[in-house]
């Protein structure tokens, strides 16, 4: 495994997610200690000196976000655990639901102890069948064992959790999106301001976090902010889950220490190209992040700072790796085949830019691209970039402009020819 | 108060405003299709950018969520503003059918304003536009054309905020989203539903009755007021302009019609909205008229029978009057004047609420459908409308009256401008002008009067209200 573990520290077996197991592993220990040793803010402060960053892609520091609530207020706050895992190529939410649940149900009482939070969600994507069977099954044996509804440890603090399934939209994973869901309206992001800490879920302070940034508070908590910095690097503190996938030997889950180096990682840990083909880029963390070619990824590390001045960002941590031989137009057109597809149709660039781009790319694969279709791509991506009210239609211009930089004369070689330049020559599947 | 620079103006604005709102009150345009006085921010259409300066470079974002704050610095036409705006009409008008030849909404539609104001370039897309509904029945008098809807969802929260029936929803999403009507009817049963025909930016939201009528440029708007309830909504009454005029001989009736009625904003009686009924009104003041003068119901001259009802109430031992709640201020008064206290007079309600309709709700509809009772309460008091037993003339102004009511043996003088049954039991029956055919002002429940202007001729057969009575009340020699 690449560095040290802390979320995936246990062996997997048919009873590894139970409270049993967990317990046996020092579960709710930690939870006993927040609540009988710490102050709300002491951990809220333990949080931010961790220097964790939020794992759902946007690397927000965990910290900065909680500081924002005022936990002693009267106002009702809320908790919300992003499990809408839905960008294309990401699947590492699903495995700590499925395999340490108890850690996701642990950490969220830890966090709601620590902004004041009486009642907390996990918004859980409708697709996840298992997952949804784990954190549910969690939640009942904790509320079976008094851990949530009742009265913990002597302190007046107590908690329940509401699963939520989703019906199913890639843009119910935006944070606002998210809590008008659970709401019961058509999941459209809100504008930002108000942020939502200051107005979310029901018009009130609301910290919505992935299941990866929770997971890591048990952790936080139980070492302290100082053990933990000691993990990963400076900058990008303790570790991610990579789910990778695509043309490589060993696809999955893997928790990486920040800072491994990124090359030893897709070469050792996860066993080189699938069949030994050629790496010709990779998607490396969600395809909202632009793609990097293999020489590029070369020098660098798994962190923030080092792949963030590349041009591009750990994301997520959903990579995607493309062998040589593949067709990067085609590749494009089921992204914005996706992208059309899962736009809300809330505000007006995204609503119709991913029609557009689609229908050119559409057009283009049918053979009947013209020249300027390239800069058409170009210039929707670039009208679409901070205009819109959530992150999804910059998300799918970077995704546009990443690969047409790199590979625009694959593109005007499929204008030109009414064929793709690859065609016959991914040979890596054979 | 947060001090703040636009376009090179400073100006000062309450802390929390938004800068669309500082810029309006400046008198600074911003243009918007989503946002509207009166309805929530949704942030949806992405016209309003207005670029902030910022370390030396421009962030640009929209201006109608947008607080101020002390000492910004922004722009309403920049550089990079003008190229966002031409990026967002060309993504608006990529799916919009650009049908303005055969939309109602042509000569008075934003997005044509804007793009000839702020774009003025061709589609740059080459693809096929998506085709949706053309003719989508929202309810029987709503129509929507899917195809030029630009998904503002103006109407959506007009019927969540202000109508409150929640009738309107959005269904699909990115370029299919399709505006609906919920499936229980609530849309159907909205009575303020013809309001999103107004809000709608373009023409998607149509009127049936209006549907490839005129075009509005050969209409012309008279400020009115709808007599439909005490309320006393300020409207609009749209009708040809004269200059327009159709000159064929039968046309009489498509150039001295309503053909269509919008709301006249006016904060102090219903803000920016009337309700359905009002939306009628060209039903309600259509109705067939008096043809003509009647003596015992047989035809006679007008003068003839001014003359006539003028003797009776000059020999009328004890007269009562019906005054109409319908009446301006400006009739009622000159009733009293003519008058005096010679006539018992009484309001009477000319119209009572119709089975089906509305009777009252706590947004604008009020229980008494006449619009002027206030008016004429201030001038004729509050007694109500009975009639004495022993009175020998009844002299009845206006509809809505019950000729059973009126002793046996009374002679009755009847002003009325409607074709109805009543007419020919009179002794005197004078046909007389309506809303639409004179000015005058009528003051609402509430106190406030507001005016209406004439639109129409007054047809000859008919008298004016407000000088007939003058003459009815000389006495049979000449002289008062």
């Amino acid at each position: 495994m690449p560095g040290r573990q802390l979320i995936m520290n246990f062996e997997v077996t048919p009873t590894s997610h139970t409270l049993e197991a967990y317990r046996a592993r020092g579960g709710y220990a930690t939870l006993e200690k927040a609540l009988t040793t710490m102050q709300p803010v002491d951990i809220t402060k333990e949080v931010t000196a961790s220097g964790l960053l939020g794992h759902g892609g946007a690397a927000f520091p965990v910290g900065r976000k909680w500081a924002v609530m005022k936990p002693g207020s009267d106002e009702t706050h809320y908790l919300c655990a992003n499990a809408d895992e839905g960008e294309p190529g990401t699947f590492k939410d699903r495995w700590i639901l499925e395999n340490a649940p108890h850690l996701l149900v642990e950490s969220m009482l830890i966090a709601s102890y620590a902004l004041g939070v009486r009642n907390a969600f996990v918004y859980i994507r409708g697709e996840f069948d298992l997952p949804y069977r784990r954190i549910q099954g969690a939640i009942d044996e904790a509320y079976a064992a008094g851990l949530l509804g009742a009265k913990l440890h002597g302190t007046p603090f107590e908690l329940d959790i509401v699963v939520y399934r989703g019906a199913g939209s890639y843009v119910c994973g935006e944070a606002s999106g998210l809590i008008t869901s659970i709401e019961g309206r058509k999941p459209y992001p809100r504008n930002r301001p108000p942020r939502l800490t200051v107005r979310g879920l029901y018009q009130k302070p609301t910290v919505i976090n992935n299941v990866e940034s929770l997971a890591n508070i048990t952790g936080i908590v139980r070492m302290g902010a100082e053990e933990f910095r000691k993990v990963g690097t400076a900058k990008s503190p303790g570790t991610q889950l990579i789910s990778i996938s695509g043309h490589i030997a060993k696809p999955g889950v893997y928790e990486v220490e920040y800072g491994y180096p990124w090359a030893r990682f897709l070469d050792e840990d996860c066993g080189g190209m699938l069949h030994g083909a050629k790496m010709k880029c990779i998607v490396p963390g969600g395809i909202s992040t632009k793609v990097l070619t293999r020489a590029e990824i070369e020098p660098l590390m798994l962190s923030h700072e080092s792949v963030n001045p590349a041009g591009s960002g750990l994301g997520s941590g959903g990579m995607i790796v493309i062998a040589e031989g593949t067709c990067m137009v085609r590749l494009l057109q089921v992204l914005l085949r996706f992208y059309h597809h899962e736009s809300c149709g809330q505000c007006t660039p995204c609503r119709e830019g991913m029609g557009w781009m689609h229908r050119i790319i559409d057009r283009i694969v049918a053979g009947q691209g013209v020249p300027e279709d390239i800069d058409r791509l170009y210039a929707i991506s670039e009208a679409n970039d901070g205009t819109t009210i959530c992150g999804m239609g910059d998300a799918a211009g970077y995704a546009t402009v990443g690969i047409l930089n790199k590979f625009r004369d694959e593109f005007e070689y499929f204008i030109a020819n009414k064929r793709s330049k690859c065609d016959g020559r991914l040979e890596c599947l054979a | 108060m947060p001090r703040l620079t636009i376009d090179g103006r400073e100006i000062e604005a309450p802390a929390g405003q938004t800068v669309m709102d500082a810029a309006r009150a400046a008198g600074i345009f911003i243009p918007y299709f989503c946002w509207h006085p009166q309805l929530s921010v949704p942030g949806n259409c992405r016209i309003c950018v207005v670029g902030v300066e910022d370390k030396g470079g421009e962030w640009i974002d929209i201006a109608c969520n947008m607080p101020v704050s002390e000492g910004m610095v922004v722009h309403t036409n920049s550089e990079g503003v003008r190229q966002r705006r031409k990026d967002t009409l060309q993504f608006i008008t990529l799916n919009h059918p650009v049908d303005c030849g055969i939309c109602d909404k042509a000569g008075e539609c934003t997005l044509q304003d804007y793009h000839y104001e702020y774009n003025g370039e061709r589609s740059l897309s080459r693809d096929a536009k998506n085709h949706e509904t053309k003719h989508h029945a929202l309810s029987p008098r709503i129509v929507l054309d899917n195809e030029r809807c630009i998904q503002c969802t103006r109407c959506v929260r007009f019927t969540r905020e202000v109508s409150k029936s929640n009738g309107l929803g959005m269904q699909n999403r990115a370029d299919h989203s399709l505006v609906r009507a919920v499936e229980d009817g609530s849309f159907a049963n909205d009575p303020y539903s013809d309001n999103v025909i107004d809000l709608c930016p373009v023409g998607a939201l149509l009127s049936p009755s209006f549907l490839h009528k005129a075009r509005v440029w050969y209409l012309k708007p008279t400020a009115s007021v709808c007599p439909g309830c005490a309320r006393g909504c300020t409207v609009n009454l749209w009708h040809r302009r004269p200059e327009w005029r159709l000159r064929a001989p039968d046309m009489r009736a498509q150039n001295e019609s309503i053909d269509r009625v919008t709301p006249l904003e006016n904060p102090a009686v219903n803000g920016p909205w009337i309700c359905n009924k009002g939306r009628d009104l060209a039903k309600l003041l259509g109705r067939a008229r008096a043809e003509g003068a009647m003596l015992k119901g047989r035809a006679a001259e007008l003068q003839g029978a001014i003359a006539m009802a003028r003797s009776l109430i000059a020999a009328a031992r004890k007269p009562v009057a019906l005054v109409s709640s319908w009446g301006s201020n400006e009739e009622l008064a000159a009733f009293r004047a003519a008058f005096g206290e010679r006539l018992d007079a009484r309001v009477k309600a000319d119209h009572a609420p119709e089975p089906g309709e509305v009777v009252e709700d706590a947004i604008l509809i009020r229980a008494d459908k006449n619009p002027n009772t206030a008016g004429a309460k201030a001038i004729f008091g509050d007694a109500p409308p009975d009639i004495p037993k022993d009175a020998d003339l009844v002299l009845v102004w206006g509809e809505g009256l019950d000729f059973n009511r009126i002793p046996a043996g009374a002679k009755i003088v009847y002003l009325n401008a409607w074709l109805q049954p009543e007419n020919g039991h009179a002794d005197v029956f004078i046909p007389i002008s309506i809303q639409t055919e004179r000015s005058g002002h009528y003051t609402n429940f509430a106190g406030v009067t507001s005016a209406f202007a004439k639109c129409f001729p007054k047809p000859a057969q008919a008298a004016d209200a407000e000088t007939l009575f003058a003459s009815l009340a000389l006495a049979p020699g000449g002289g008062p």
